[in-house]
């Protein structure tokens, strides 16, 4: 029996599931309520492990017949971007907190925009870095100054 | 009414309320007119903005920018081929040609008077209906509203282009959301595994936040560097030729059922839960098809097409601002932005918000009323510039909106932990696109799992006869429509596939 895509999915949410099904099942319940607190969560969990299930039987019978059509091989898509991207986006929340507001945002758009379109001249360089001291900057005056919300400041910069 | 709508715009033509609408109506075209960022990301870019705002001028900016985003799009259907935004996708079948052929002055700017046009009929519907819808909802009781709610999702998972079961898992999945942390009635903790982090649960802003901007702004990076799929010419760096408001007026009221039906189809595509303007859209170009003398003519850059496109998305905001304001379901993703704002400066929407709130549920009809003249102006005023907009770099904008994003989470009440959140719902809702799994009912399932929950709970606790969800009459025929929204949608599905293998059989 092979399985496709969907059907992984459908075992992961099953599996999710399951598991807090179970767990809405151990919750307390309270005296002045007709109904526990695991009641609403169990429903709607039931639903989803059942439809769950449903997509695991379905990919299985229609990954079968794509199998014996030979129609699995479809194109594939370059993901390296948006890794590099999700990568560059979890520094830069990582990095919030310990370099301050200002440089890690200046950093962030620096490297994202070179990971999207590295630049090729000074030029390109130069706008790169500039786009990313403003971007930090204007959000920094409208944020900070003007709308008075107080942005991270970095643990090791003190910034 | 009348007086307190006049009493509205009068509020609503101040300064403070002016220049946030006015703001937001810019940022909302220009918006619109970036291919790849829609209104929704647009309407979260300028959410944090809007924090520190008085709440009318907050919602002013935020219906600005929807009103703004629904027209801007036009601008890149017209010279690029391609949508700027979803909302505007049939406007492209002859804003295109049109332009190609020689006429992108006449193109754009039908678009722009439909949108007004389509706008302000469509406000007229908003002001005179919403209070009547909301009188209805009055008589629901916690039967009526749960079942309501299940109508909503029913609706919206069956409408899931990809498969009505992700669709309803997307539901499921969105619900589940919800319940993690205290449940509403006893405060008991739930799924938190004892760590702090979502102790309280998931906010409802960075997790739609993450889950629509990252999974957009994701899934055109995977495009960035692959060359384009269709051979068209994109028309950058032409100017306009000259043309006639006035006759591009008379072309518009020349047939005014066509403009009025556009209207009437978006409104209606507005009112029903989280379908949206792309739906409205194509539904009046098609009907506009249907309807029209010259049918033949459509695709070719026919000025009915255009129009109907246009008139319809505009006029599917008032329906989105209805429902949210009648019912408290939002229409569409930017009113469930919108909703959350409301949130946030502590109104609840829903059929008591007309009567509690009256002066921000009138000034929220000026400013979608107000909204149209400003656009009209910042079309009038900048083209030039918007035209220019259109070839801005998605290397250059996502880590622009990204930062937004960040700050808009971060901004909400000044902690890290709603950024993670955001980075979390962020991975999540990209896996789940990927998967194929529509995000429109997991956001509207995040938006009414509390809801349906209290309900569910407070119908029980005033009476414990579960058939009373059936044997009520408005709620047993809610459940009846919720039973045949999902029934249809499987019956399409079926005849769909059987299409599909119909079709395929002759290759074998």
């Amino acid at each position: 029996m092979s399985i496709g895509r969907d059907g992984i999915a459908g075992l992961v949410l099953l599996t999710i599931s399951l598991v807090l099904l179970v767990q809405s099942f151990q919750l307390p319940s309270l005296p002045i309520v007709p109904v526990g607190p695991g009641f609403y969560p169990a429903i709607v969990l039931s639903f989803m492990a059942a439809a769950s299930a449903l997509l695991v039987v379905q990919d299985v019978v229609k990954h079968r017949a794509q199998v014996q059509a030979g129609v699995l091989d479809a194109p594939r898509r370059n993901y390296r971007l948006v890794v590099i991207a999700f990568a560059i986006a979890a520094a830069y929340v990582a990095l919030l907190p310990l370099l301050g507001f200002r440089i890690a945002t200046v950093l962030f758009v620096a490297a994202l925009q070179a990971a999207l379109d590295p630049p090729k001249s000074t030029r390109d360089w130069a706008l790169l870095v500039a786009i990313a001291l403003g971007t930090a900057a204007v959000s920094y005056v409208v944020f900070e100054r003007y709308l008075l919300v107080l942005l991270p400041r970095g643990a090791w910069t003190g910034f | 009414m009348l007086d307190l709508l006049w009493h509205g715009l009068v509020n609503v033509a101040q300064w403070k309320y002016m220049l946030p609408l006015f703001a937001g109506t810019f940022i909302g075209v220009i918006g619109g007119s970036l291919p790849g960022v829609t209104i929704t990301m647009t309407v979260i870019v300028v959410l944090p903005f809007t924090y520190g705002l008085d709440p009318l001028a907050g919602l002013a900016a935020m219906t600005g920018v929807y009103v703004g985003g629904s027209t801007g799009g036009l601008i890149a259907c017209c010279l690029l081929g391609i949508p700027g935004s979803p909302a505007s996708i049939a406007t492209t079948f002859d804003g295109f040609p049109m332009a190609r052929n020689g006429e992108p002055g006449r193109a754009i700017w039908l678009g722009v008077w439909a949108s007004v046009w389509g706008g302000l009929l469509g406000a007229l519907f908003l002001v005179f209906l919403t209070g009547p819808l909301a009188a209805i909802a009055l008589e629901f009781g916690p039967w009526e509203y749960f079942s309501l709610f299940v109508l909503a999702m029913a609706m919206v998972a069956g409408l899931a282009e990809s498969s009505l079961l992700k669709g309803l898992i997307s539901t499921a999945i969105g619900l589940l959301i919800t319940v993690v942390g205290h449940d509403p009635i006893g405060s008991v903790p739930r799924f938190t595994f004892g760590s702090d982090f979502i102790g309280d649960g998931f906010p409802f802003l960075p997790v739609l936040i993450g889950i629509f901007a990252f999974a957009q702004i994701m899934t055109d990076l995977e495009k960035l560097n692959l060359p384009r799929g269709h051979a068209v010419e994109a028309l950058t760096g032409i100017k306009l030729e000259r043309f006639s408001h006035l006759k591009v007026n008379w072309e518009i009221f020349r047939q005014p059922f066509q403009l009025l039906w556009a209207t009437i189809v978006g409104l209606i595509i507005g009112i029903l839960p989280a379908i949206g303007g792309s739906a409205s859209s194509v539904m009046a170009y098609d009907q506009a098809k249907k309807f029209s003398k010259t049918p033949e003519r459509f695709g070719k850059g026919h000025p009915e097409g255009i129009i109907a496109s246009e008139a319809s998305n505009n006029a599917n905001v008032s329906g989105s601002l209805m429902t949210i304001m009648a019912f408290g379901i939002p229409g569409d993703a930017v009113t469930a932005v919108m909703l959350g704002a409301m949130t946030i400066h502590g109104i609840q929407s829903g059929p008591l918000f007309i009567s509690q709130n009256p002066d921000i549920a009138y000034g929220i009809y000026a400013a979608y009323i107000l909204a149209h003249p400003c656009m009209l102006l910042i079309c009038v005023v900048l083209m030039p510039l918007m035209m220019r907009v259109t070839s801005v770099r998605m290397a250059v904008l996502a880590p622009v909106v990204l930062v937004l994003c960040v700050l808009g989470a971060y901004a909400l009440n000044n902690t890290m932990q709603s950024v993670y959140v955001l980075l979390l719902f962020g991975v999540i809702g990209y896996v789940l696109v990927k998967l194929g799994f529509p995000l429109a009912p997991l956001i509207l399932g995040l938006i009414l799992g509390d809801q349906i929950e209290i309900n569910l709970v407070r119908a029980i606790m005033t009476d414990p006869n579960p058939w009373l969800f059936l044997t009520r009459p408005i709620s047993g025929g809610l459940l009846l429509a919720a039973v045949l929204s999902v029934g249809l949608a499987i019956w399409q599905h079926l005849r769909h596939q059987k299409r599909v293998i119909g079709e395929e059989e002759p290759d074998f």
